[in-house]
């Protein structure tokens, strides 16, 4: 086992930016976490955790040119990382052989 | 607004990201100012949480602050040592504080004992009143104490190899051993049928008497030994460590308090309800706090007083507080400003010490200049290069804090076996064994130093362009400043001293020189007053007809040491007042030098049944007889107005004399004549031309050819009498000179780094100085005049402090002005040599510096 998991919450950030693929920048990336989870989530919270997770190198991100409707401002695209799928993949692991021969009543 | 916030707040490229997502959202939205001010603060508050704040890049920082402190050993040795030092005497001078206020009993379950007791009374109560609370407190319904012991201390002498010995003793109840939850080293404690009237006497000893007196041998159960009076039985030996329920004060003897002489007179008078007190120590039952066992004995305190109601007026409420340091009030009292005083010292000193790592430091800083130029244009923001550098400080202090510990621990080992003796035959016992209290606080005091000393320079460290000549002038101030407060340290230290000097040169009225005096315990049942006088006529015509004695008297009083007092009235219808009071023979004033100035002094004609008469001293003739000729008048003696009191007639005025200590103003004095009066309690003082040291052994033989049960206690010489007075000037000056030299050095060694780095920058100038015509020594004046301005300055300021702090030594000075010229004089003379020496080395550096090679450096 490697010595990092990942958080519940951290899992799900990765997730979605899996899912988006070349479209994973913070707004739709908080969009896809509160459609599909259905639960609130706060900018700093996201902004944290994509922090940490690029520290890790689970992600990497950049900038794209500033646009209008942005106020000028450039977005932060996020994609995927190597090392990110392979947490991703050791969580998931993790998770059926926990799972394996468990029925709640 | 909230954008603005934002910006703020999350600065750079983040910021902006998060304001254009949140823009982009906003829009999506089509409005929702509330939805927005939450969102911006969600993201500040993940910013200040101290988690994001600290850990991502603190162990980083600790990491990067180990490596560089490793990379330059010499540096974090010496700021480390600087550091440890000061900790160190600041963690033993808490660590005494510690042992006097907060230190548990060492005993089990300690902080469930709870000392009971009336606080107006000296937490003390009657030993009737501990029966009832007993009884009363421990009622299954309503418990509030699992054990309630009572005890009552006081001084005996133990009597062993021909001498007595005064120690601290108390007298318990037998439950003292099982409420405690101690048992006994060897032997065993007492049980119930040892604390009834006429059992026989036993008594437990404590392991340093057992040490000291036996040998540590297990023979000594069983064995009598006189104590007081009565011969005991030892029973057994109390484990070691365990000096009794207020330590530093020494107890080592325990004996069953019924038994007990006084208490065993009381108890055989049953309205008998205030006498003898006693105080109380208790285990609290379970599920009781001191507060609800407080209530709970205070409610039946006013019932037992329902019960048995007494004329007299209502005693103070009873407080019960768990047992900690030393519990006697009275004890505590001396202590708080004495504690106070040196740890304000200490923190000085520490003070002295920060202000020398911070100089390290900066000097460091220059050094690094190039470094944090380069991490600076790599991007590290000011905040992480002040947080750099307040790592490498939290690595400093922590490696200053544990050296401290061992520090402290050893200068508590010291300290605690070379501080000057209590009076009276070491009646306190200071261990300064280190606990987590002294750890904690050494811990805190290097957090502490390491936030000051680092806090500066990491201002500095941030500042863009830190300029070279506002370094040095920072570094120039805390010279200055160090130098100012050890010079507080080392003139409050040398006017102690002087102090000291002067009480002894104080003339005390009477001869010291060539006079030894030995104590006698003459009492009953060995001694009845008529027996007891006829033994001491034995005693002085043996002595006196010993080689080498000039002449020998009794007194009651020892000079300097023990003295007692009355009351004196020169009429039934004046208010007595309190007067200093001696019994002495007939010899006594030709022995001690005192002259008669008018009258005469006691003759054998004053003996029983002759006419009382008295000498009093000059005072007491002014105060009483202004104009009038005091010979004939008469003296009312004693303090209760309604017993009968003593007349007697004034035959003599003796000079003035300093009777109990040095720096007391001129009292009024009665000596009474031996033949009239008696105390079974007597000072042999013993006047030889020889040296009164070696008369030691002959006297004691010859007190033992006499009586060889005879009660001896110390034979000194008046000197050392009048020196043990001055125990409390005579231990501070001691500490302050440890402390007031400590940090001369700490500072000493500052103003050496200064004077010793401005040589290093200087090093070109000084060669070109050289290579255009400048002698060798300009140059060394030039270095030399730099560290001397600077310290000049130290000690002007330093003066000024003194002049307000010296104030509070006020009651230790015996008389001398806080002001002392001689004092602030010698301690900058001795200042300025320091700063001499210190500025001298690297002076000399500076002249050895060769101009062909300082011109090609850099």
């Amino acid at each position: 086992m490697s010595d990092h998991y990942l958080g519940e919450f951290e899992q799900v950030v990765l997730l979605a930016v899996l899912r988006l693929g070349d479209d994973a920048y913070g707004v739709p990336i908080r969009r896809e976490i509160e459609k599909r989870c259905a639960r609130k989530v706060t900018v700093g919270a996201l902004y944290s955790t994509l922090d940490r997770l690029e520290a890790k190198e689970y992600l990497s991100s950049w900038f794209a040119d500033p646009t209008a409707e942005r106020g000028g401002r450039s977005r932060r695209y996020f994609r995927l990382e190597p090392a990110g799928g392979e947490a991703l993949a050791r969580a998931k692991s993790m998770f059926e052989r926990m799972w394996k021969g468990v029925r709640l009543a | 607004m909230a954008e603005r916030l934002l910006r703020r707040l999350v600065p750079g490229r983040e910021g902006e990201i998060i304001a254009g997502d949140l823009r982009e959202e906003f829009a999506a939205r089509g409005g929702g100012r509330i939805w927005y001010w939450g969102e911006v603060l969600s993201c500040v508050a993940v910013r200040l949480s101290p988690h994001r704040l600290t850990a991502p890049d603190l162990r980083q920082d600790l990491h990067y602050a180990v490596r560089v402190l490793r990379r330059n050993p010499g540096y974090a040795l010496t700021a480390m040592v600087c550091l440890a030092l000061g900790i160190g005497v600041n963690s033993t001078v808490f660590s005494m504080v510690n042992e006097l206020f907060w230190q548990p009993l060492p005993l089990p379950h300690s902080g469930r004992l709870a000392i009971v007791g009336r606080e107006s009374d000296g937490m003390a109560c009657s030993y009737r009143d501990y029966l009832e609370f007993r009884q009363r407190a421990s009622a299954p319904a309503g418990r509030l104490f699992s054990g309630l012991v009572a005890y009552d201390d006081m001084r005996v002498a133990i009597d062993s190899g021909g001498m007595s010995h005064i120690v601290g003793a108390d007298a318990v109840t037998a439950n003292f051993a099982d409420v405690l939850e101690m048992p006994a080293q060897l032997g065993r404690w007492f049980m119930p049928e040892d604390d009834r009237l006429g059992s026989d006497p036993v008594a437990v000893i404590g392991d340093g008497t057992w040490a000291r007196l036996f040998g540590r041998s297990p023979d000594v159960i069983g064995q009598r030994v006189r104590i007081g009076t009565e011969r005991y039985r030892v029973i057994g030996v109390a484990p070691p460590g365990f000096v009794g329920m207020s330590p530093p004060h020494l107890v080592e003897i325990w004996m069953p308090l019924a038994s007990q002489p006084d208490v065993r007179d009381l108890l055989a008078n049953p309205g008998e309800w205030e006498r003898p007190l006693v105080q109380m120590i208790g285990r609290l039952a379970d599920g009781q706090g001191t507060r609800e066992a407080e209530a709970g004995m205070r409610a039946l305190d006013a019932r037992i007083r329902r019960d048995f109601p007494r004329d007299n007026a209502p005693a103070g409420a009873i407080t019960v507080a768990v047992a900690t340091g030393a519990s006697r009030p009275d004890v505590r009292a001396v202590a708080a400003p004495m504690a106070a005083l040196l740890l304000s010292v200490t923190a000085v000193v520490l003070l002295i010490a920060c202000v020398n790592v911070a100089n390290l430091i900066l000097s460091r800083a220059a050094v690094r200049r190039h470094e944090m130029a380069v991490r600076r244009a790599l991007g590290a923001g000011p905040w992480r290069l002040v947080r750099q550098t307040l790592a490498e400080g939290l690595v400093l202090g922590a490696g200053g804090a544990a050296l401290g510990l061992a520090v402290g621990y050893w200068s508590g080992r010291l300290l605690a076996r070379s501080l000057p003796g209590f009076p009276h035959g070491g009646m306190l016992a200071l261990r300064l064994d280190p606990d987590w209290r002294v750890a904690a606080f050494a811990a805190a005091a290097g957090l502490a130093s390491a936030l000051l000393f680092t806090l500066a320079p990491a201002m500095d460290a941030a500042r863009i362009n830190g300029g070279g000549s506002r370094r040095m002038r920072q570094r120039d101030v805390y010279v200055v400043a160090q130098v100012a407060l050890s010079l507080v340290l080392l003139i409050a230290a040398t006017l102690l001293v002087r102090a000291l000097e002067h009480a002894l040169e104080v003339d005390p009225g009477f001869a010291m020189a060539g006079r030894l005096e030995a104590r006698l315990s003459i009492s009953e049942p060995e001694y009845t007053a008529d027996t007891g006088r006829l033994f001491l006529d034995r005693v002085l015509a043996a002595v006196q007809a010993m080689p080498n004695v000039q002449s020998a008297t009794i007194s009651h009083n020892t000079p300097l040491s023990i003295t007692d007092a009355t009351c004196a009235a020169p009429d039934t219808n004046t208010r007595p007042r309190r007067t200093g009071s001696d019994i002495v023979a007939a010899g006594y004033f030709d022995t001690i030098g005192i002259p008669i100035l008018r009258g005469r002094a006691f003759e054998a004609r004053d003996r029983q049944g002759a006419p009382q008469v008295v000498v009093v001293n000059e005072t007491l003739a002014r105060r009483y007889w202004p104009a009038k000729e005091p010979i004939g008048q008469s003296v009312w003696l004693g303090c209760d107005t309604k017993a009968p009191r003593t007349v007697a007639q004034v035959v003599g005025v003796a000079r003035d004399a300093k009777y109990a200590s040095l720096d007391e103003p001129p009292q009024p004095f009665v000596y009474r004549p031996l033949a009239q009066d008696w105390v079974g309690f007597m000072t042999l003082i013993v006047h030889t031309p020889g040296r009164p040291e070696q008369f030691t052994a002959p006297l004691r033989a010859a007190l033992a050819g006499l009586d060889p049960d005879l009660r001896v206690y110390e034979i000194e010489t008046l000197e050392e009498c009048a020196s043990g007075s001055l125990f409390r000037v005579r231990w501070q000056a001691a500490l302050l000179a440890v402390f007031g030299g400590l940090a001369m050095v700490l500072a000493a060694v500052g103003l050496y780094g200064v004077v010793a780095y401005t040589v290093a920058q200087q090093t070109r100038e000084l060669g070109i100085r050289m290579a255009i015509g400048a002698q060798r020594g300009d140059l060394l004046w030039m270095v030399l005049g730099r560290g001397l301005r600077l310290t000049a300055l130290g000690i002007a300021m330093g003066l000024l402090l003194s002049a307000a702090a010296t104030r509070l030594l006020g009651g230790l000075l015996y008389g001398m002005s806080p002001l002392d010229p001689v004092s602030f004089a010698a301690a900058s003379l001795a200042w300025t040599a320091v700063a001499m020496l210190a500025s001298y080395v690297p002076a000399r550096r500076a002249m050895q510096v060769d101009p062909v090679v300082a011109l090609r450096w850099e």
